[in-house]
């Protein structure tokens, strides 16, 4: 290949990276500067406009906007610490041990993920109601196990898998106990499997919109839920509704961004091998 | 430091009968050589030692004591793995050093350091140390997961084929290595390999395995000149043993043994003769080694003919496999002789060759149970082996 037509590549390749990253950016960027606009300025398309904070003020300090990321966050992130204390011993239950039903257990629990959410909701809302768990951090955090743990348990299990067991029987010759090589010795191995499946599964946890719209009410609203409120009845505040998105992207954004480098690696399996 | 013993093991594995019975003892300080074809069930019976797999019947004793509950962790066992183990986070240093940091087995720092220090050396690996295993080429990591053996004092090294994946050159040093060693520190060591060689040059005694039943033990020289079958006479030694199949008749006051259409005179050894009277006029198999067939390229009295199969070099030397003249089983290799040839002849395969056997070399196998009925000199060879036992 001669040096012209490799400059014509990396220019194409350049240029066709630089269309995507546009189209990827675009809606993001439209949020951001929607949520620095005033609502008469609102349907402009030029860039023409004064930017304003008077929306960060309106719902940052005249409504319970961080009562509702708390809540947010209490759900997701407990869904996801129970999901993660209980989700990797069953990983490596699945991927060790030899039981009778093993593989139609796995597939039972990855099929949570199968069902829309719509479709179990309404069980779930009656149930709920019997149980008093309607309306409880408890409940909701409960029921985001159905998103959170297949997600952790089918990662962290092919990571198992990948550790050869007899590393584990060496660390038995070595002297260690069962506890201390699984702190020891599994725990940094799938460390980037566990790390990059815990952020996916509190992203989506973060994101879930039908649990919470129905098993939540008045006590405890997620911030999804609570977004809607910026739609007024009469008009729709779409500088206040882009400042709440904006805000509550942000949690998701620097825990990716913190662990970018397990993410890419995490999520490709065979990463492990020694 | 430990005498180890198993009695009568039984491990299955889901419907593969992997130990059936297994029985061995291995003396205190003795380097013991568990030897056999593989998937014979030889790391089962390390695995079963280590306390890794649970036998399902019969005990393990280590010094006289059952040990069948005791954890793996807490037999202190040394063992070397065949895919090596490493842990893959942890530098070659910290991977030799794991077993002194374990709460069972813990040492100081320093201990550690010149113990790993000394086991590096030993292994020619001080410039790996700050290495990571997934860094490490196939025979390097073999040399570490050993290192991580040897830093310790344990009851007993299991080592499973540790020298398996490195290159010749220092496959020969290290075997030498390890003797020494094993001499030095006086620990009872249990080697799993499927290379003759190293089974012979380091084995203090060798069990042969095979489908899961020890099928004889004994000292090298036991195993290599009285093989208890035709089986274990077959895996010891390199080229082959030669296996001709026959009929053994009595002739006045000798025993010939016709095979292939040709008639052997048997030398005369009366403690021989006395065990092959009981198959007069039946079937037996002679096995005799390579070393031990004379070939020459002009007919000789007594040589028969044979044509070359093959005439390949083994380093130093070379072996030709010949085959009947004639015979129409050319494929047929149980009829095939091997010999040890000097290098550099210039050999035209199906060429004639003239072959005789020094038949006062051979050993007597049962035509149909395949088992060791006899050999010239038996007495000599047994009181020879016994005294090195001794020794």
């Amino acid at each position: 290949m001669n040096k012209g037509s490799k400059r014509l590549l990396t220019i194409t390749q350049n240029g066709l990276l630089f269309i995507y990253a546009i189209f990827a950016l675009f809606p993001l960027i439209w949020m951001v500067l929607l949520s620095i606009k005033s609502d008469t300025q609102m349907y402009t398309t030029t860039f023409n406009f004064t930017p304003t904070l008077s929306n960060y003020t309106e719902v940052l300090l005249k409504t319970d906007y961080f009562k509702y990321l708390l809540d947010s966050l209490i759900v997701a992130g407990g869904a996801v610490i129970i999901s993660v204390i209980a989700g990797v011993p069953a990983a490596y239950a699945l991927a060790r041990y030899d039981f009778k039903k093993k593989e139609d257990i796995a597939f039972q629990i990855l099929s949570f993920k199968f069902a829309p959410e719509i479709l179990v909701v309404l069980p779930l809302f009656m149930i709920y109601q019997t149980l008093g768990l309607y309306d409880s951090y408890f409940g909701l955090i409960w029921v985001y196990q159905l998103i959170s743990m297949p997600l952790l348990i089918w990662v962290v299990r092919g990571y198992f898998e990948d550790i050869s067991v007899e590393i584990e029987h060496a660390a038995q010759v070595d002297g260690y106990s069962w506890y201390q090589i699984f702190f020891k010795m599994l725990l940094p191995l799938i460390k980037p499997g566990l790390v990059s499946a815990a952020l996916l599964a509190f992203i989506f946890a973060w994101n879930t919109f039908t649990f919470p719209l129905l098993l939540a009410g008045s006590k405890i609203q997620p911030i999804t839920v609570a977004i809607t409120k910026f739609l007024g009845t009469d008009t729709a505040h779409y500088g206040q509704l882009a400042v709440a998105a904006t805000v509550s992207a942000l949690p998701a954004i620097i825990f990716a961004l913190c662990i970018q480098k397990h993410l890419v690696r995490g999520l490709s399996f065979g990463a492990v091998k020694g | 430091m430990s005498r180890i013993t198993l009695e009568n093991i039984h491990k299955t594995f889901g419907k593969v009968k992997a130990l059936d019975g297994v029985s061995i003892d291995v003396k205190d300080k003795e380097f013991f050589v568990l030897f056999g074809p593989a998937g014979a069930g030889k790391t089962t019976i390390l695995n079963c030692i280590a306390g890794i797999a649970m036998p399902e019947e019969g005990v393990v004793k280590f010094d006289g004591e059952i040990i069948n509950l005791v954890e793996t962790a807490k037999r202190n066992v040394a063992m070397v793995f065949e895919n090596y183990a490493l842990y893959p986070q942890m530098t070659v240093y910290d991977n030799m050093a794991s077993p002194l940091r374990s709460d069972l087995y813990r040492q100081n720092e320093d201990v550690i350091k010149e113990r790993v220090y000394a086991a590096a050396k030993m292994m020619k690996m001080e410039n790996l140390l700050e290495r990571l295993p997934s860094q490490l080429s196939n025979g390097q990591k073999q040399r570490v997961a050993m290192g991580r053996a040897l830093v310790r004092t344990p009851n007993v090294f299991l080592m499973d084929e540790p020298l398996a994946h490195l290159d010749a050159k220092l496959r020969n040093a290290m075997r030498t290595e390890l003797k020494e060693m094993q001499a030095n520190f006086g620990t009872t060591s249990i080697y799993v390999t499927h290379d003759f060689m190293e089974a012979m040059s380091l084995g203090d005694r060798i069990a042969i395995v095979n489908q899961g039943k020890i099928v004889q033990i004994g000292t090298p020289d036991d195993i290599y000149y009285l093989a208890c079958n035709e089986f274990v006479a077959q895996l010891m030694g390199d080229p082959e043993i030669n296996i001709l199949s026959g009929l053994l008749r009595k002739n006045g006051d000798n025993y010939s043994f016709l095979s292939n259409g040709s008639e052997f005179v048997l030398p005369a050894d009366a403690a021989l003769m006395n065990k092959l009277a009981a198959y007069d006029g039946k079937s037996v198999d002679i096995g005799i080694r390579p070393q031990h067939v004379m070939y020459s390229f002009s007919k000789d009295a007594g040589y028969r003919d044979y044509q070359v199969y093959s005439y390949e070099s083994i380093g130093n030397k070379s072996v030709i496999e010949a085959y009947p003249a004639g015979h129409s089983g050319r494929g047929d290799t149980h009829t095939h002789v091997r010999m040890i040839a000097p290098n550099g002849l210039t050999i035209k395969i199906d060429q004639l060759i003239y072959i005789d056997f020094k038949l006062d070399h051979t050993m007597f196998f049962d035509g149909s149970s395949k088992e060791f009925i006899g050999c010239y000199n038996e007495a000599g060879i047994r009181a020879l082996s016994a005294g090195k036992e001794e020794a």
